[in-house]
């Protein structure tokens, strides 16, 4: 410990910095907005009631309100009733700033939904690359027949195409399909994974033949032998994949962006989160930060609580 | 590879070499189609729209020859995005695989902490990149932003008389960072290292358990005594194919930088177009202002960096490993 103390000092060092915007992001999300301006209050802010004057704004009494409410105030004017009805919504609209910013993050745009929707695409993303790539991985490894060579060729050859490169040509193809605004633009182009037919077929070969024929000598069909018996072995593996396939979708921001416009009901969390930046002023720094904290929350809390599945999967592509 | 029973040919064998070609081609098929859909359709759409000046919405569309791959050499918004583009990844791949290594034998030489610095540095991986683009503007943000209030407290002190930074800065104000054009293709550069090293780490840290430590011992025995000489004669040979991926890998992943520029600039990519990369320029030119003839253009100039350096990088490797 002591020998190494200047290893430990430039580890530290890199730690804050990448800690960094970490703990900016979630102490914005936790502050008023004075606190942000001028930089005070420590981590935690100081948490001081604050009136939202948005939801004051909301609730500013017209001339029924007031006459309505001119029997709670006996021998009050109009004007003195209607200051004490807005002092009464000021005093309820008052909060900490930690509930107003996630409040509001979760109020001015349909988060829940965005967070709705990201569930929806990976899953279904995942879903689908497994369907598709299973049952081709067990042929590629497994089954002798005519082709299969170029087959395997054809896989290692689509490995070097990005799907983020031809983002262009996809979105024609989409876009003259009528299918651009849709889940569909979303999760097609991500349904065939080469990567994933190329991982599993690796996994595959490791799988003895006799488990395979002994399942045939029992008269199971091919297609069953890939649910029943080839499926159950690579858990571990898909397992790998399925962190690999849902973080990178999650984050994805890029195919996204391209081809769902306008229409919120289709956001993800990111392009939510890049909508809430677009209309927001500064003094919306708080509640922004909010909903950063809540789209960036998941994967970080899943990844501590398994981090050495999480490290696994996210860098199967070095296990090539 | 075993063939052995088509010589044999019993009726039985022939059946089952029947089926396995049906089932093989069955099972295949699924894959196979997609795979002709979305990867290999879409490369031979954006070739063949290079050659065009199609738009979304027109009936037709003119050929136009090598007019668009002209304009790629010619105009200077082009010239640009390839220095941009060049920039960020000769910057981001050496200093990201670097800091990489570096955090990977660092790591493993320390004896207390390793899971936790590990899990740090790692978690800009994780995080969702549009979400930290956003948190780092803030930080570099002119007035209120964490970096400049940090670098205003070391006004007045020694650092003012020892860096002619600061002095600058203290005198005239902190540099505006995103709003600068000197600053802000290096700020994208830095993000996209503080985002990336972590799975470098991780693919070195990998690599190191492989060496043996007898290898080592062996090299002490031949006379390298410092830690560098056992560095040079024997970690850094011993982690070349993995230097080989993660080379490859960040250079790919630094080609298709978008997100963090995107959230920075979502109109124009950077002062003076500063930060125009490859893909913004795509998504600019082809989505949203609909030239696709350009834009298919620029997809496949990309797609010919990436398929190259990823053919350099499977030469590299199949000298050694071949697929079983």
């Amino acid at each position: 410990m002591i020998r190494d103390w200047w290893k430990h000092l430039i580890l530290i060092l890199g730690a804050v910095i990448v800690i960094a915007p970490f703990y900016m992001m979630l102490s914005y999300s936790l502050k008023s907005p004075g606190e942000i301006d001028r930089g005070e209050g420590g981590f935690f802010g100081r948490q001081e009631m604050m009136v939202d004057e948005r939801c004051v704004a909301l609730r500013d009494p017209n001339r029924d309100e007031v006459e309505a409410a001119a029997e709670r105030f006996p021998g009050l004017t109009d004007r003195a009733v209607r200051d004490a009805l807005i002092a009464e919504a000021e005093a309820e609209c008052a909060m900490r700033p930690a509930v107003f910013n996630y409040t509001m993050a979760f109020t001015q745009a349909p988060l829940l939904r965005y967070l709705l929707n990201g569930v929806i695409v990976t899953v279904s993303i995942f879903v689908i690359q497994v369907l598709v790539a299973l049952p081709a991985a067990y042929a590629l490894a497994k089954l002798r027949f005519w082709g299969r060579e170029t087959v395997f060729a054809l896989v290692l050859f689509c490995l070097l195409i990005p799907v983020h490169a031809i983002a262009l040509p996809l979105y024609i193809m989409l876009a003259k399909l009528g299918l651009t605004n849709t889940y569909a633009a979303l999760v097609v182009p991500w349904t065939i994974s080469v990567f994933g037919i190329f991982l599993m077929r690796q996994f595959f070969m490791t799988v003895p033949d006799d488990l395979i024929d002994a399942a045939r000598m029992d008269g199971m069909t091919e297609l069953s032998i890939v649910w029943r018996v080839m499926l159950p072995t690579a858990v571990p593996a898909l397992l790998a994949f399925a962190i690999f396939s849902v973080v990178a979708h999650w984050n994805d921001y890029f195919w996204p962006r391209i081809v769902v416009t306008g229409s919120r009901e289709l956001f993800t969390p990111p392009l939510g989160l890049r909508e809430f930046k677009g209309d927001g002023d500064g003094s919306f720094f708080g509640p922004m930060m909010a909903t950063a904290t809540v789209i960036v929350c998941p994967l970080i809390v899943a990844f501590l609580l398994a981090q050495k599945r999480f490290i696994e999967g996210i860098t199967l592509s070095g296990m090539k | 590879m075993a063939v052995t029973e088509l010589s044999v040919a019993a009726p039985a064998s022939r059946s089952v070499e029947a089926s396995q070609r049906r089932t093989g081609w069955f099972l295949t098929a699924p894959a196979l189609v997609l795979m002709g859909l979305i990867l290999l359709g879409p490369v031979l759409v954006a070739l063949v729209l290079s050659f065009t000046d199609y738009a979304l919405g027109n009936p037709g569309f003119n050929w136009v020859g090598l007019e668009n791959y002209e304009k790629l050499l010619t105009r200077s918004t082009y010239e640009k995005m390839f220095l941009a583009t060049f920039t960020y990844v000769v910057t981001v791949v050496p200093i990201s695989v670097g800091l990489g290594l570096g955090a990977a034998l660092l790591i493993t030489s320390v004896g207390r902490f390793r899971d936790l610095y590990k899990t740090i540095y790692f978690l800009p991986v994780m995080a969702t990149l549009l979400a930290m683009a956003i948190a780092w503007e803030f930080m570099l943000h002119p007035t209120i932003g964490m970096v400049n209030r940090m670098l205003e407290t070391g006004c007045g002190t020694i650092l003012e008389s020892i860096w002619p930074f600061m002095a600058k800065g203290c005198e005239g104000g902190f540099p505006l960072w995103l709003g600068d054009q000197r600053y802000a293709i290096w700020v994208v550069c830095f993000v996209g290292i503080w985002q990336g090293f972590g799975f470098n780490m991780v693919l070195y840290l990998a690599g190191l358990t492989s060496v043996h430590r007898e290898l080592y011992h062996a090299a002490e025995m031949d006379g390298a005594k410092s830690a560098w000489e056992r560095f040079r004669l024997v970690t850094w040979p011993a982690l070349g194919p993995t230097t080989v991926f993660v080379v490859t890998i960040s250079c790919i992943r630094a080609f298709q930088v978008f997100d963090t520029i995107e959230a920075f600039w979502p109109q124009g990519a950077g002062p003076n177009k500063s930060a125009y990369v490859m893909m913004f320029a795509i998504f600019e030119k082809g989505v949203q202002q609909n030239l696709i003839g350009i834009g298919s253009a620029i997809t496949v100039v990309f797609l010919a960096f990436v398929m190259f350096l990823t053919l350099i990088q499977r030469w590299l490797v199949e000298r050694k490993v071949h697929y079983g």
